[in-house]
């Protein structure tokens, strides 16, 4: 029994999967968090989990790519190329794997092939297994990819997405799987990916048979989701069919969206005498011991809506996308539509578009258009931008059939043909200007960024910047558990909580009270490492139509100073006021005289014009942004 | 030696430093205050501690009440630190008049002293070499006219001074004559307000000079010593930041040559007690008398550390009679010395002061050759009535280099957090390497505009204490929603 450990050349590799007497198993963490915990499961908990899963002998972890990178940056304030390095210290031996979208990478547009290539090479660094899918299975789309993977000596994975219907034939998938071949030689893995986790286990075990028929030596990877409960069926029916390796994830966290727990398919695969190569069910136990007290914290994240959904194979949304959508019909009040968007609308849509797969960015595509069609009350009467490109072709061609005139004819109008004609196809991608883009970062950021802060950015522009704004003014906040992290409905006053930082050192903060001062500013008391510490909160913008507490800054106070609106510019008492009311005054004649800590500053104009108001008095005490002078420019 | 009562006619750093130097001589000290400092520390440290008044500032100005509150107390002297009362010669009649020794010069010496115009014609009779200068401008417009005369004579720029004026306070540059017009009623009006006096003149600039002092030490016996030189060339619109003793001159006969002639000027002003000789030093070595401050000065810190004289001790002993127990041959410059004032003030927003701000984290340096002179302490709120200064660090040091090293050493470790304060601008005036070749004079500041560039500097427990914070106020992380 051999275990794959990272380091091992893709010959090696594939060498000992091709031999392999049993199977093994992918811990698709990441698709756990993003399925089941809307993308929020933390690098703190995934380092608490770290040593016994890297004990727990898989053949890779899969904890970067698909939506995760942009949550890193975004909700979880983590560097994903930080989290792949730290996680690597604490797991030497386990393989790294990422799910990567074709030309869209880990962001939502197609990038071009330097920006791949990039992409491709910064994470390559620490990622060994490269899973990668496109919506219409579009080969073209995905060979960039490929080739960067590939290039950079990494085990590459092309996935065949799967989906159910009279369409989706043995035949047509392993011919895709020809296409596939063709294009990357034999030295693959080959993934079958039911996003969505359709079918029975019966149609999984025939599909992978089918394929295992034409290719004998293909090592085949399941990917499924538990959505109906069924998937440790799919995966037995795969395994038992000639799949090398499946995917499942540790129990104390699996839901009902995510992948199904790894110790329930090792028992019932046993009973089948097939083995899971190199992993220690200690070690798996161990991992869920750690995490079982974890998971309430993360409890707000989870899915509105418990148990199964076995209507999945009705509307065949991705797993990944299940508890966004009921999120959004909560937050837009179309709660009581969704069994029609989801048992009527979703499925006649998928047909009457194509019935390709429903997934990143398909899914959303599906999902968006199904919800106005039944909200709207008006068929394809709201197209999105998404729609119309997919129905241009610019995701590719129609794997099976074009959607009927009528649809191009409500969403672009009677010109359609004409606008098919012209703008139809995929566009060609140009290459952007790499070190214009790095020039631009450092100009934002002030400093020159590093190599993997260019990556970041450019899937992601402004959130990037966002993103290392807010490291430099809160620090490396992995660190923070979910407890303070994610904690809602504040501290408990004289709260301890502790943590080490990035650096190693130890923090102790007591939280104290919380206290409103006479001007509505809330102070916020915490005793950090033994010194008390006020944060001051302003308080929030008053309700509309109330008077507004503006704060100004240095800069429009001084703006506001050009066009005669004469602000104090810092806190001081008035101790004269040279002009009157309606005198005239020209530009550097003195208006008033501001005192702080003895020393006399003159306020002068800077336009010439009429005093119009005065808006103060001699040995008024005024803070930043009063009103002091108005000078209308004559 | 009988226990005498002596009042501290003051408030903040200088305050609590006399009332330590009163203790020590096993007398009583008596602090006064007026209402915004209520919690200051020189209430608490001293023995007894009189109410003035609501002030601010007026009743630490107000003779009668300063008297009143004196005679209440009993006490036997007076010291006035700097600042406040520290040269009116109304305030040392005052106490003469009521049987209180005032800890200082004699009226009468405060008198002609204080104004500068009198003081040029005693060291012009002393032979003290001098700027050129008017004598006090007449009121009005005749006043501006013999200000254009001078100005046209020697040139502008010109500095425009209170007679009255004294610590860099009531002194403005002038560039042209518009701005001279302008600026004699603006200084009068200051110099009313802050001395009771709206004489002012003007001098002569010399462009560019290092601005060295002697300190003078003299008893009514007719001992006059020095404690050697300092040199205050670090100065922002006027405002000492940094003083060095001694100064960072290689001429060792220049330094004596100052100090011989501050010696004659105090003696020719018939000076008694502690005080200090300022001159102008030019580019060409030549040095010109510019005023004699009548008090303990800010800076008398690192002459006490470079000379192992506790200046203040001394001006305690002899005002209550004692002569001076050492001559000047006894005075042996040890070292070298320098003196921060870390200021509550943002110097990247002009050194607007950070009045009314909280103290939360104060965290001092120590160890070997660190001397502090503070009153704030964690949690003090600093009023917006009085100066932004917090705390002076005095640092000592066998060689200039070992000096430099342990100030840099003091500034990395002191943590002070709620007010914005002048120490990262230290830094980078200690890293520079003008500085440390000794290469300043009173231009320094404007000629290196870059130190005023530095980052604020957060440790990781502080920003990460900051989410915490936003995370317990918002009810929820609002970056994670």
């Amino acid at each position: 029994m051999e275990r794959i450990v990272q380091g091992m050349s893709i010959d090696e590799v594939l060498r000992i999967l091709r031999s392999a007497d049993g199977y093994y198993i992918t811990n698709t963490a990441r698709d756990l968090s993003q399925s089941d915990f809307k993308n929020r499961i933390l690098l703190h908990t995934d380092l608490l989990a770290a040593k016994p899963r890297e004990a727990a002998g898989f053949f890779s972890l899969e904890i970067t790519g698909g939506a995760s990178v942009h949550v890193d940056i975004l909700r979880k304030q983590v560097d994903p190329f930080l989290k792949l390095e730290l996680l690597r210290e604490k797991m030497p031996h386990t393989m790294f794997q990422t799910l990567c979208r074709g030309v869209n990478l880990f962001g939502y547009r197609p990038y071009p092939q330097n920006v791949i290539r990039l992409t491709v090479r910064e994470f390559a660094k620490y990622v060994d297994v490269w899973r990668v899918f496109d919506f219409m299975n579009h080969i073209p789309n995905m060979q960039a990819v490929f080739e960067e993977v590939q290039r950079a000596g990494k085990i590459l994975e092309p996935s065949i997405c799967f989906s159910t219907g009279p369409e989706h034939t043995d035949e047509f998938y392993v011919q895709k799987v020809g296409e596939i071949l063709d294009v990357t030689g034999e030295n693959i893995l080959l993934c079958i990916k039911n996003h969505g986790g359709l079918g029975t286990p019966k149609r999984i075990g025939e599909l992978v048979d089918a394929i295992k028929q034409r290719y004998p030596e293909l090592v085949i990877h399941y990917h499924g989701h538990n959505t109906d409960g069924n998937d440790i069926g799919r995966i037995t029916a795969a395994v038992l069919n000639g799949a090398t390796i499946v995917d499942a994830s540790d129990h104390a966290f699996t839901g009902y969206y995510g992948p199904p727990p790894i110790l329930t398919v090792i028992q019932t695969l046993n009973e089948y005498d097939k083995k899971a190569v190199g992993v220690d069910e200690e070690a798996i136990i161990e991992t869920s011991e750690v995490l079982r007290h974890e998971r309430e914290h993360y409890e707000y994240f989870e899915s509105q809506f418990k148990g199964f959904s076995p209507t999945v194979q009705i509307h065949k949304l991705p797993g990944g996308a299940m508890g966004s959508s009921f999120e959004q019909a909560v937050k837009g009040d179309f709660l009581d539509r969704m069994p029609e968007i989801l048992h009527d609308e979703l499925p006649k849509a998928q047909v009457e578009l194509g019935n390709w797969w429903s997934v990143t960015p398909g899914s959303q595509i599906l999902w968006t258009t199904a919800v106005s069609n039944v909200l709207d009350d008006d068929r394809y009467g709201n197209p999105s931008g998404d729609l119309k490109n997919l129905l241009l072709g610019k995701y590719g061609p129609f794997p099976f059939y074009q959607p009927e005139d009528w649809i191009y004819e409500k969403v672009f109008g009677p010109e359609w043909k004409d606008i098919l004609a012209k703008d139809g196809g995929i566009d060609e991608i140009e290459d952007i200007d790499v070190e214009k883009e790095r020039k631009n970062l450092a100009e934002r950021l002030g400093y020159e960024p590093t190599e993997q802060q260019l990556v970041t950015y450019l899937q992601h522009p402004n959130d990037a910047v966002n993103f290392f704004e807010f490291e430099d003014k809160f620090g490396k906040v992995y660190v923070l558990p979910p407890s303070i992290l994610i904690r809602r409905g504040g501290f408990k006053l004289g709260e301890t909580l502790t943590f080490r930082d990035h650096y190693g050192k130890e923090h102790i903060i007591e939280v104290g009270p919380e206290q409103k001062s006479d001007n509505g500013d809330t102070n916020v008391y915490l005793n950090v490492d033994h010194h008390q510490r006020v944060f001051v909160f302003q308080a929030e913008a008053q309700q509309a139509g109330a008077a507004q507490a503006v704060q100004l800054s240095k800069e429009e106070i001084e703006e506001l100073a050009q066009v005669g609106d004469v602000r104090a510019p810092f806190a001081a008492n008035v101790c004269e006021v040279s002009v009157d009311d309606g005198q005239e005054v020209d530009v550097g004649d003195q208006l008033l005289i501001l005192e702080a800590m003895k020393m006399q500053t003159p306020v002068n104009s800077q336009v010439a014009g009429k005093v119009v108001k005065i808006s103060t008095k001699i040995g008024q005490a005024v803070k930043p942004g009063d009103k002091l002078v108005k000078v209308e420019a004559g | 030696m009988d226990r005498k009562k002596i009042l501290v006619a003051n408030r903040g750093e200088i305050a609590i430093r006399i009332i330590r130097a009163i203790q020590e001589l096993g007398h009583t000290a008596v602090a006064v205050y007026e209402t915004p400092d209520n919690d200051a520390l020189h209430i608490r440290i001293a023995d007894e501690a009189v109410w003035l008044g609501d002030g601010p500032r007026a009743d630490y100005l107000n003779i009668d009440k300063m008297i009143k509150a004196a005679k209440k107390a009993r006490v036997d002297a007076i010291h006035p630190g700097y600042g406040f009362l520290a040269e009116n010669p109304g305030f040392a009649k005052a106490c003469e008049d009521a049987g209180i020794i005032f800890i200082g010069p004699s009226a009468e010496v405060i008198q002609s002293l204080g104004d500068k115009v009198t003081a040029r014609r005693i060291m012009e009779g002393a032979g003290i070499p001098m700027v050129p200068g008017t004598q006090n401008l007449s009121p009005g417009e005749a006043g501006i006219e013999e200000a254009k005369e001078f100005a046209d004579k020697y040139g502008y720029p010109v500095m425009l001074k209170a007679t009255a004026g004294g610590g860099g306070r009531g002194i403005r540059r002038v560039e042209n004559e518009e701005q001279l017009i302008r600026d004699i009623p603006m200084a009068r009006s200051e110099a009313g307000a802050a001395f009771t006096n709206d004489n002012v003149y003007l001098e002569k600039v010399v462009l560019n000079p290092k601005h060295v002092e002697v300190q003078i030490i003299a008893d009514t016996s007719g001992n006059t010593v020095h404690l050697g030189t300092r040199d205050c060339s670090i100065q922002r619109r006027n405002q000492k930041l940094v003083e060095i003793a001694p100064a960072r001159i290689q001429d060792q006969g220049l330094l004596d040559r100052i100090c011989a002639a501050a010696v004659k000027a105090s003696q020719a002003a018939q000076y008694t007690n502690a005080g200090t000789v300022e001159f102008l030093v030019d580019k060409d070595m030549n040095f010109y008398f510019m005023e004699i401050n009548t008090r303990v000065q800010v800076e008398h810190t690192v002459t006490e550390m470079v000379t192992g004289i506790d200046i203040v001790r001394t001006q305690l002993k002899l005002a209550l009679g004692k002569e001076l127990a050492f001559k000047q041959e006894d005075v042996q410059i040890r070292g070298h010395a320098i003196e921060m004032r870390i200021n509550a003030e943002d110097p990247q927003n002009n050194f607007m002061p950070e009045a009314g701000k909280t103290v939360t984290v104060y965290r001092s340096p120590g160890g070997y050759g660190v001397r502090l002179d503070g009153f704030v302490y964690q949690g003090y709120t600093i009023p917006d009535s009085y100066d932004s200064l917090l705390v002076k660090l005095t640092v000592h040091g066998f060689s200039w280099n070992e000096t430099v090293d342990r100030l840099r050493r003091c500034l990395k470790n002191f943590v002070i957090t709620g007010p914005k304060t002048t120490i990262p601008f230290y830094l980078n005036i200690v890293n520079d390497d003008d500085f440390q070749a000794g290469d300043f004079n009173t231009s320094y500041l404007e000629t290196h505009p870059y130190l005023i560039d530095y980052e604020q500097i957060c440790t990781e427990g502080n920003k990460l204490a900051r989410l915490i914070a936003e995370i317990h106020h918002k009810h929820e992380n609002p970056y994670a929603v």
